[in-house]
């Protein structure tokens, strides 16, 4: 039996084509969604897996440091250090800003780390290209997806850093990529005051007799300069000894310290659940919508093509042809737009993912997922098609 | 001859009690296989109905009807598979050829034996052999749009036959053509008739044809009255009777 389908496929390919690719784009846009979606999660995770921590120490009681502001003393790292199973743990900050780069705005995430030693928890796990900070100051190490190169300057605030090392993928959970500072340097440039603010300060301190005592002006300019800098960091970032458990390493820093310490379960599931999860409401929102205007387009197009045929599938009718063989011809058109539609919006999508300014992560699962979708939507929309057909009385192919 | 159709007192009513309408009133006809005949009558007289009963797409009230030796209607369908029956045993020709647009000519006519469940092979050979017949081989690979309306209705004539069916009923199958074109249609209907001892019945309004007809049934207010030879009947089937 011959396909009665394909060849109408083939009689008017060419609309059938532009119907498909019509139908792809929407799916394509479908699948970027989802792209999105995931490429939210992943840069989530990668957050977590290139800070190189098991543990996050971070105030008490907060949900930092990427959900919640958090500030704790740098000098909370030394006796964590010194815990049972703790391996390294190093001060970080994180300071989300927009620095100004050969006339463009680029948005970034400043971390502070400390570079005493390489591996510390907080550095970069690999370099693209150039070195490591290994100087105190005026240092950094940017993410490619800032556009930097090496040699460039950027200022941060006050100071200008030149750009030494390259690395990927690390970015915050919102996406933005990251520019590496010593942690003196970072410290410096978030807890920066203005310098009214200074003056201002210095006024009060010199104005107070307690602060400035008479006849000892090293007073005020030790009060002076504690006051003009920060110690703080926004989190101790732990790596835990091989063989250690986290959570019990985490419970001992609880026990001992005026802290807050997440494992990384619980870290995942702040960005996740927490940060993530309206964004990801929104964009299932999307899909959704996505899905039903692409199950209305199918439907309309399929109902519109077996409506134009009805004469044809009354002839087809009245000379013997099977219910099944009808339904089953507009069946495989249905499925056939969907496999135009799918195929096409796969290629779009992926051709057009590198240049969403958010990484767009489309993982083969989903393809798969998305493919199975849209084959059971149009089979689904071309019930109604089939309905209309079936109901055609084969004496209408008989004229009166 | 031996009988290809019989039809006896067929009875058709639509609704019930006051508003029943009674379109076919007791219908009698038989043609014998190899036999075209004619069946004229004015509009509203009851021939699309007829035709809709011969062909199973609209159940009689009462009546019988016999397609050779198979009683296919006797008060009630006597075939449990109304598609096969129009299948296997009837072929229909309508007012315009209403092929399928998206087969080319020789599937179009191959189409029925592929659906009766003969080899796709097989079934192309059957069309070739009967588009050689019918004079449009030569444009076997064609697509219906690129038919004249003369090889359309040719193309449509080989589909009704292609099945080797009993009885071939045809709806107006000269309107859409010229004197010439519908005069050689109902020769080529008469010649396959005899070669395949085809039953045809010609439901037509066409002047031009009706005298070629050696029987005609004129339908009025849903009764057949059989004629002669036609020579005198207008367009509307009025005539000597």
């Amino acid at each position: 039996m011959i396909s009665l389908a394909g060849r109408d496929i083939l009689h008017g390919w060419g609309k059938f084509v532009l119907t498909g690719m019509g139908l792809g784009l929407l799916i394509g846009v479908t699948l970027s969604m989802a792209g999105v979606y995931r490429g939210m999660i992943d840069d989530a995770q990668a957050l977590l897996d290139n800070s190189g921590a098991d543990l996050w120490v971070v105030q008490k009681d907060t949900l930092g440091p990427y959900a919640e502001p958090s500030s704790l003393s740098e000098d909370a790292e030394r006796p964590i250090r010194a815990m049972a199973g703790v391996d390294r743990a190093a001060g970080v900050t994180y300071l989300t800003m927009q620095i100004a780069h050969q006339g463009k705005d680029v948005r970034v995430m400043v971390v502070g780390a400390e570079v005493a030693q390489p591996g510390e928890p907080g550095q970069p796990p690999h370099l693209l290209a150039g070195r490591r900070i290994v100087q105190g100051h005026y240092e950094a190490v940017a993410d490619v997806k800032t556009g930097f190169a090496i040699g460039d300057q950027v200022k941060v605030r006050r100071n200008t850093y030149r750009i030494v090392g390259l690395t990927s993928r690390m970015v915050s959970s919102g996406g933005d990529p990251m520019l590496f500072l010593s942690l003196k340097d970072a410290q410096e440039a978030q807890f920066e005051k203005d310098a009214d603010a200074i003056v201002r300060q210095r006024a009060r301190t010199t104005s107070s007799p307690m602060l400035n005592p008479p006849g000892n002006p090293a007073v005020a300019e030790a009060v002076n300069a504690a006051q003009a800098s920060s110690t703080n960091v926004n989190a101790v970032l732990v790596t835990v000894a091989p063989g250690a458990d986290a959570d019990a390493v985490a419970a001992t820093i609880r026990r001992w310290q005026r802290v807050t310490v997440y494992t990384r379960a619980q870290m995942e599931e702040i960005l996740v659940d927490k940060m993530i999860a309206n964004s990801a409401r929104q964009i299932g929102m999307f899909l959704v919508i996505l899905a039903i205007v692409s199950a209305a387009i199918v439907a309309f197009i399929i109902y519109t093509m077996t409506i134009g045929k009805i004469r044809e599938i009354a002839v087809l009718k009245l000379i013997g042809t099977r219910n099944r063989t009808i339904a089953g011809m507009i069946l495989q058109q249905a499925l056939g737009l969907g496999l135009i539609g799918f195929a096409v919006g796969k290629i779009v999508a992926t051709f057009w993912a590198p240049f969403f300014p958010k990484y767009v992560l489309l993982l083969p699962a989903d393809s798969v997922r998305g493919f199975v979708a849209v084959m059971a939507i149009c089979a689904l929309v071309s019930l109604l098609a089939i309905h209309a057909a079936l109901k055609v009385d084969p004496a209408e192919a008989i004229g009166g | 001859m031996a009988e290809g159709i019989r039809i006896e007192n067929l009875v058709k009513t639509y609704g019930s009690g006051d508003t029943a309408v009674h379109a076919l009133r007791g219908v009698n006809m038989s043609v014998a296989k190899g036999e075209v005949v004619g069946l004229i009558g004015p509009s509203g007289s009851g021939k699309s109905t007829l035709l809709k009963c011969l062909g199973a797409v609209i159940e009689p009230t009462s009546g019988r009807m016999t397609i050779g030796d198979t009683v296919i209607y006797d008060d009630g369908w006597k075939v449990g598979d109304l598609r096969a029956l129009r299948r296997d045993l009837i072929g229909f020709i309508f007012q315009a050829p209403y092929l399928i647009p998206f087969l080319d000519v020789t599937d179009n006519v191959a189409l029925l034996p592929m659906l009766a469940g003969k080899p796709n092979a097989e079934a192309r050979k059957e069309a070739r052999d009967l588009l050689e017949a019918l004079d449009v081989a030569h444009r076997a690979a064609a697509m219906p749009s690129q038919l004249s309306g003369g090889e359309q209705q040719r193309v449509a004539i080989a589909r009704a036959l292609v099945n080797r069916p009993p009885v071939i009923l045809a709806d107006e199958p000269t309107a859409p053509l010229d004197s010439v074109r519908a005069l050689a249609v109902v020769d080529l209907l008469n010649t396959m008739a005899r070669q395949f001892e085809t039953a045809i019945i010609v439901v037509t309004h066409d002047e031009k044809i009706i005298p070629t007809f050696r029987r005609l049934y004129n339908i009025r207010d849903g009764v057949t009255v059989q004629e002669g030879p036609a020579g005198s009947h207008g367009p509307d089937g009025a005539g000597k009777s």
